[in-house]
């Protein structure tokens, strides 16, 4: 996707004042002014819900107009994805010490490798499309700036450290305490939010999302970046933010896994998937990530107790 | 050409499917058996007359294809040239294509269909259409006689000799609109050749040339090569789709080209805006900006079926 300037020239109208013919078979059709149009796409409020010494603020907005495009690739230096929801964000705040962790579309695109430097993704039909290709094309050998299309994060949110310098730590005996969280504890306040999504051109999907579950004790963040390369291969990129209301402690765990496409495919097999129900997996990260093996995985921690905020250890 | 089977009739099919009900699979099959034949007429370059209603992707969204129809007026009053992209994404692709492909039927030289890159097996296999026609048919038959009907879709339109219509863009191996009426169509979309660049290509506003894409298959074209395609052909400008535009359409290149979006709120949750392009009889072009039809809500709980967070009225997501 390249970088589309502000529309320009040509004349524009909407919604004419010219009333539909009436063809007999539209007749079901209300009038169009009986329909009640809702407003122009405006900026919506971002919802804020304070659960303290919490408040945690989301805000789902439209994909980004050109101009705003425009100035977001310039500061990334790489083309962005056609689906950037770049106002959105989801906010965690901790009111005492001022903490926050940020999850916004711009600092996860500024993680993505910009010159391709780790080694291009190719799709799965690269080398046979280079092999065939005409005669008359072979001149062309110029590969358009390079850079990691598969918009690849291993983004963890964006931390704003608390007045008393409180900031995660690597934590390797924290852990995020799955049973209190598999409690069907009343969710207080929930949301999800889009970042951004690429079709890949129709080769697959990469898409980030962040979402947040509010229980009366704690709770849980997930952002997570899924790519699935169609016949080549699945990542899923998972940053899970536990927060305990009580101890004010904060724990942070993210894991990155990967597999190759054709073994994902043999192991929804062999769960008993028929096709059809393979390829509808294959939309769907929570019904694929755990056939991936782990690749990466880190824990860290932050206690926030106290308005002075001391940093502690691992507990 | 023989006709429809006298159990079939056209505009009661058309009269249906405007209240979005499904037609009949053994219908679909005599619909999609005659439009075959229809297109196979049809030359890899149609030429048509303005005025004419240009429409860009509709991806499913059968309730923005009746806004257009809404604003831009029904057919046959108002001609129609839809650049491709019917299918896949949206949740009413099969409702899409059969009202498109009835409308065809009944007024062919009003409404042209062009194929865009979801009109193939292939493609329509990941992402969404053949999903569809499995659940709401229980089998894949609907399936297979649409995606055997897209083999016969023409791949470009020419209005009034000046504007050239495509669904993606040029190819390196096409200098001439004579190197594209030799191109055997009547298959599967292929990954490489010509008829694949005019389906998958996108303009770099930033090069001249063509430029590989950095995933390893497809082409750029950049402002000289469609420069050049225009002076050769002798044409003012080229139209295609396939690229979303959070603002509906985009002009590139001193207005030479301009790509037309029209699914509005793309899969539900963009929140952009879309268009059609209306070419005058003196070739002039007005884009009609529209946004997402009412109707959406309706379907709104079903459309966020894959996200239902937050919601009020929806079951909690206990996620881990």
């Amino acid at each position: 996707m390249d970088p589309p300037p502000p529309p320009s020239s040509s004349s524009t109208t909407t919604h004419p004042s010219t009333t539909p013919t009436t063809f007999p078979s539209t007749s079901f059709l209300p009038p169009p002014s009986s329909i009640p149009r809702p407003p122009s796409p405006v900026q919506p409020p971002p919802r804020t819900f304070t659960h303290p010494p919490f408040t945690i603020t989301t805000l789902k907005a439209p994909i980004l107009k050109s101009t705003p495009i425009d100035l977001l690739q310039s500061r990334l230096g790489i083309p962005i994805p056609e689906m950037i929801f770049g106002d959105n964000h989801l906010t965690l705040h901790h009111i005492p010490t001022a903490y926050t962790l940020t999850f916004t579309p711009e600092p996860a695109l500024d993680l993505v490798d910009k010159t391709g430097s780790t080694g291009l993704l190719k799709v799965h039909y690269a080398t046979a499309w280079s092999a065939t290709r005409e005669k008359t094309s072979a001149g062309i050998k110029e590969v358009v700036k390079p850079f990691d299309w598969s918009y690849t994060t291993s983004y963890r949110g964006t931390e704003t450290p608390g007045l008393g310098g409180q900031k995660l730590q690597r934590d390797d005996k924290a852990r995020i305490p799955v049973e209190l969280l598999q409690r069907r504890d009343p969710i207080l306040f929930a949301d999800e939010v889009v970042l951004y999504e690429s079709e890949l051109d129709d080769n697959g999907v990469s898409v980030l999302t962040v979402k947040v579950r509010v229980m009366e004790q704690r709770m849980l963040v997930l952002c997570r970046f899924f790519l699935r390369l169609d016949n080549v291969l699945v990542r899923v990129r998972d940053t899970r933010v536990y927060v305990d209301f009580g101890e004010e402690r904060v724990v942070r765990e993210y894991t990155a896994r990967e597999g190759e496409f054709g073994e994902v495919k043999k192991k929804l097999y062999m769960e008993g998937l028929m096709p059809d129900q393979i390829t509808i997996a294959f939309r769907d990260a929570n019904q694929i990530a755990h056939l991936l093996p782990v690749v990466e995985h880190e824990v860290e921690s932050v206690c926030l107790e106290g308005e002075t905020g001391q940093t502690q250890e691992g507990r | 050409m023989p006709g429809l089977p006298s159990s079939v009739d056209l505009d009661e099919c058309i009269a249906r499917l405007y209240k979005k009900e499904l037609l009949a699979e053994s219908v679909i099959e005599a619909i999609c058996a005659k439009t075959k034949e229809l297109l196979m007429r049809e030359s890899n370059v149609v030429h048509v007359k303005a005025p004419v209603t240009v429409v860009g992707d509709i991806h499913g969204q059968f309730y923005d294809l009746i806004e257009i129809f809404r604003i831009g007026g029904f057919c046959p009053d108002t001609n129609y040239l839809f650049l491709g992209d019917y299918v896949d994404r949206g949740m009413f692709s099969v409702e899409t294509i059969s009202l498109l492909v009835c409308l065809k039927l009944r007024y062919p030289n009003r409404l042209h269909l062009i194929r865009g890159n979801h009109e193939s097996r292939g493609v329509t296999q990941s992402y969404g259409f053949y999903t569809e026609c499995s659940r709401k048919y229980g089998n894949a038959n609907v399936w297979h006689h649409f995606t055997d009907m897209f083999d016969y879709l023409t791949l470009s339109v020419v209005i009034d000799d000046r504007i050239f219509c495509v669904h993606g863009g040029l190819s390196p191996s096409i200098h001439s609109i004579d190197q594209i009426k030799i191109i055997d169509r009547f298959r599967e979309i292929p990954h490489e050749g010509p008829m694949a660049d005019l389906v998958w290509s996108d303009p770099d506003p930033e090069r001249d040339e063509f430029s590989l894409s950095p995933r390893g298959a497809g082409y750029t074209f950049g402002s000289q090569v469609v420069k050049k395609f225009l002076e050769v052909n002798k044409m003012e400008h080229i139209l295609r789709a396939h690229q979303l535009c959070q603002e509906g359409y985009q002009t590139l290149f001193d207005n030479q080209l301009s790509t037309v979006w029209s699914a509005p709120n793309y899969c539900y949750r963009c929140g952009n805006m879309a268009s059609v392009l209306e070419v005058g009889e003196n070739g002039e072009r007005v884009f009609n900006v529209f946004e997402a039809a009412p109707e959406n809500d309706q379907v709104k709980d079903m459309q966020m079926g894959q996200d239902k967070m937050g919601e009020q009225g929806q079951l909690p997501d206990y996620f881990l």
